[in-house]
């Protein structure tokens, strides 16, 4: 509905330009009520930044959601919560949500995580061997985009990897590499520097 | 005079020289006395006469149906965004057919087309001194009925104490009262205590025990009446129940919190509800309301400028983009940090230090008002299973079937259970934990819904959770506008989940803009 009314005190709505925002299908506005507009993400509810991740990567992440092997652990209280959004959905949906996402273009995620990056880098050496000099992700290793994910996310997940939460499930042999990958960070401090090295590798796609 | 001299201090030097009228007056004057003790009053918005403004409000919830409600009336022109596919917020009552829109797991109900069978998963009580409440309800024509909400002849269960069997509440608060009394005279009516009181005093509080506790002459709980007769006592003698041993009652957690619980002043008698479903409250707003209300539209950018706000959303496959005058916001506080917006940065970490609450509740269709069987009229059973709570429905008495609360969670961690589980496992859950009160329990169950607020699309937490730090650091500045934004709502209140709350807020914000447009339509009569 429109209406244009050109009067002091009455609301004046206009269409706004088309490539402002992306048209959120009907069936996924659910997604962007916790992930945000555009898939920006929103910590007050637990909800990582989506857009700039890799089909293939939203694909197998939402399979892996409902299949199980990710949102099952009974610590995984985030996890679970995601869970029941892929369980509902079709394979076909499945894919049609990969493809919805992938469909946003990439915004900066804003830097919440501070530790030393000059110290995050050298850590970071052991990362790059799968995620790639420029944290950009490799498929042909199953390695995700790290750079310009919500960095208070990807701390969450080492966390969550160095306690087993995450990457100790049986179908989740990737994770399970993953997660002797985290454990090679010593402490906390390590985990917050290796983000803030990565949260200086935006990179633009 | 020192800076500790307090009121009630002052007062006593008040009537050291007027007497009992001069404290009342004062008393009066200070706020102290019911009557005088509104907290928030009542807004008058005043005419725009010639003049307009636009407001646009942000949520179909009770707070803004209010606000819409009042402005309009006074010549605003008004547009409220709702992003759900229904109008009420939380006023939510579920009825057959019903699409419950919960994150995951989307539900039907599947209740009986009755008018008696409906179940109100959000607001379900109105205390009598929620009076912005009660005054829509009066002025809007919504029929109002009690609520029964402490019920002496419900149960009172814990797994840990009585054999995990129920026991009727009359007979826990009958005992346990009876003991602390008896505990409290023995000490009191020692001949050597070292007596804080006269002994006339003595005699008087002696006295108050014993009334009390329903203790006899000699000071001792010997069992009471108001704990029920183990048979008869109609045409032949009653026979008093044995109390339970004071251990027991202690092994129960049921004194910690929910003894104690229709004490509250939102919870004791009488309270009521609206009849045939809280969302009556809505209906009536509605009605009574002219404005645009639009459902589905979803806010993606709220820009605040110098002369007005800008909000884009999405509604019907486009983006439209509006400028009010003023915005009106009530959309969860947890959810704005997910919608862009140039609000500044003390504001947006004020808005994120609220925490989400999570409370779940679950509505059965019952073939059969097994619990009018049992003696028990509406009111609440107590257990300590994740259940928490049964509530049996205050109307439709002796009609064939009723819709009862088989499950209602304060704890987030109990919430959390539930929200876990697909509704057919919490059907099944619930089922399991309300047998271990009512045997025959599954036998009468035939279909549930199952709310979990905090998987609720679009509102993703019930209450908001202040803590008194985030209160004193943050309360004030997110009541006070930013530029011409306001937060509004239940979370913008001391009283989150409640419609008072939201009422309160509502007219809290009504009356600071009636205050703001004053200013500015005399300061432009000035500059004319």
């Amino acid at each position: 509905m429109r209406w244009i009314v050109f009067a002091l005190g009455v609301s004046v709505s206009v269409p706004t330009q088309a490539d402002e925002y992306n048209l959120t299908p009907t069936q996924f506005v659910y997604c962007t009520v916790c992930h945000g507009v555009e898939l920006k993400g929103n910590k007050s509810v637990d909800a990582p930044k989506l857009n700039g991740l890799a089909q293939w990567y939203v694909l197998s992440q939402l399979q892996a959601f409902k299949s199980g092997w990710r949102g099952s652990h009974s610590f995984d209280l985030t996890g679970m919560e995601m869970k029941p959004m892929a369980v509902v959905l079709t394979d076909k949906q499945l894919a049609q949500a990969a493809a919805y996402v992938t469909s946003i273009p990439t915004h900066a995620a804003p830097a919440t995580v501070h530790g030393d990056p000059i110290r995050g880098e050298n850590l970071y050496s052991t990362c790059a061997v799968c995620h790639g000099p420029r944290a950009q992700g490799d498929e042909a290793l199953h390695a995700p985009q790290l750079a310009g994910q919500s960095d208070w996310y990807l701390v969450r997940q080492l966390e969550k990897y160095q306690a087993g939460i995450r990457g100790s499930s049986p179908g989740d042999a990737w994770g399970t590499q993953m997660r002797s990958s985290a454990l090679v960070l010593a402490d906390k401090r390590a985990i917050t520097d290796v983000v803030a090295y990565i949260n200086t590798l935006q990179t633009a796609k | 005079m020192s800076d500790s001299f307090t009121r009630r201090q002052f007062l006593n030097s008040v009537g050291a020289t007027g007497g009992s009228a001069a404290v009342y007056q004062m008393s009066m004057a200070l706020g102290l006395l019911p009557g005088s003790a509104q907290a928030v009053p009542f807004a008058k918005v005043e005419t725009l006469g010639n003049s307009q403004r636009s407001v646009l409000i942000l949520g179909a919830g009770i707070a803004g149906l209010v606000c819409a409600y009042e402005l309009e009336r006074a010549g605003f022109g008004v547009t409220i965004l709702e992003a759900s596919h229904r109008i009420g917020g939380r006023n939510l009552t579920i009825r057959s057919g019903d699409f419950v829109d919960e994150m995951g797991h989307p539900q039907t109900c599947q209740f009986d087309r009755h008018p008696n069978l409906y179940f109100n998963a959000g607001p379900a009580r109105i205390p009598s001194h929620h009076h912005h409440l009660l005054y829509y309800c009066r002025t809007l024509g919504v029929e109002l009925e009690m609520f029964v909400n402490d019920n002496k002849h419900a149960y009172v269960h814990d797994p840990r104490a009585f054999g995990g069997k129920p026991i009727k509440n009359r007979e826990y608060v009958t005992d346990a009262r009876g003991f602390m009394t008896e505990l409290l005279a023995k000490a009191i009516n020692k001949p050597d205590f070292e007596k804080p009181f006269s002994s006339e005093d003595t005699e008087r509080v002696l006295e108050f025990l014993r009334s009390y506790g329903d203790l006899s002459p000699a000071n001792n709980y010997e069992g009471s009446l108001r704990a029920g007769y183990k048979s008869n006592g109609m045409v032949i003698p009653g026979e008093l129940k044995t109390p339970h041993e004071f251990t027991e009652l202690l092994d129960s957690s049921f004194w910690r919190l929910r003894m104690h619980f229709t004490e509250g002043e939102d919870q004791c008698s009488p309270l009521m509800q609206a009849v045939g479903g809280m969302d009556n409250i809505v209906k009536a707003l509605v009605r009574n309301i002219a404005s645009r209300i639009l459902t589905n539209a979803q806010v993606k950018r709220i820009t605040l400028g110098e002369t007005g706000v800008d909000v884009v959303y999405q509604h019907k496959g486009r983006h439209e983009k509006i400028r009010s005058d003023y915005c009106l916001n009530s959309i969860p506080k947890h959810l704005m940090a997910g919608i862009d917006n140039n609000l500044p940065k003390d504001y947006t970490t004020a808005l994120a230090s609220i925490g989400r609450g999570k409370l779940f509740k679950m509505g059965i269709q019952m073939r059969e008002r097994f619990w009018e069987k049992e003696n028990i009229y509406g009111g609440i059973t107590w257990t300590e299973q994740n259940i928490e709570q049964l509530w049996y429905p205050s109307h439709g008495i002796h009609s064939e079937k009723g819709v009862m609360l088989g499950a209602y969670t304060f704890d987030a961690e109990n919430s959390e259970f539930f929200a876990r589980m697909t509704p057919e496992q919490r059907f099944e859950e619930v089922l399991k934990q309300g047998e271990k009160i009512h045997p025959d329990y599954r036998r009468y169950a035939q279909s549930a819904v199952s709310v979990p607020w905090h998987r609720m699309n679009h509102i993703m937490g019930c209450t908001a959770v202040w803590t008194p730090e985030t209160r004193e650091r943050w309360f004030k500045r997110l009541q006070q506008p930013e530029g011409r934004h306001y937060m509004i709502g239940d979370q913008m209140s001391f009283h989150p989940g409640w419609q008072e709350g939201a009422m309160s807020s509502a007219h809290w914000t009504l009356a600071h803009l009636n205050n703001r447009v004053r200013t500015e339509l005399s300061g432009a009569v000035a500059n004319a």
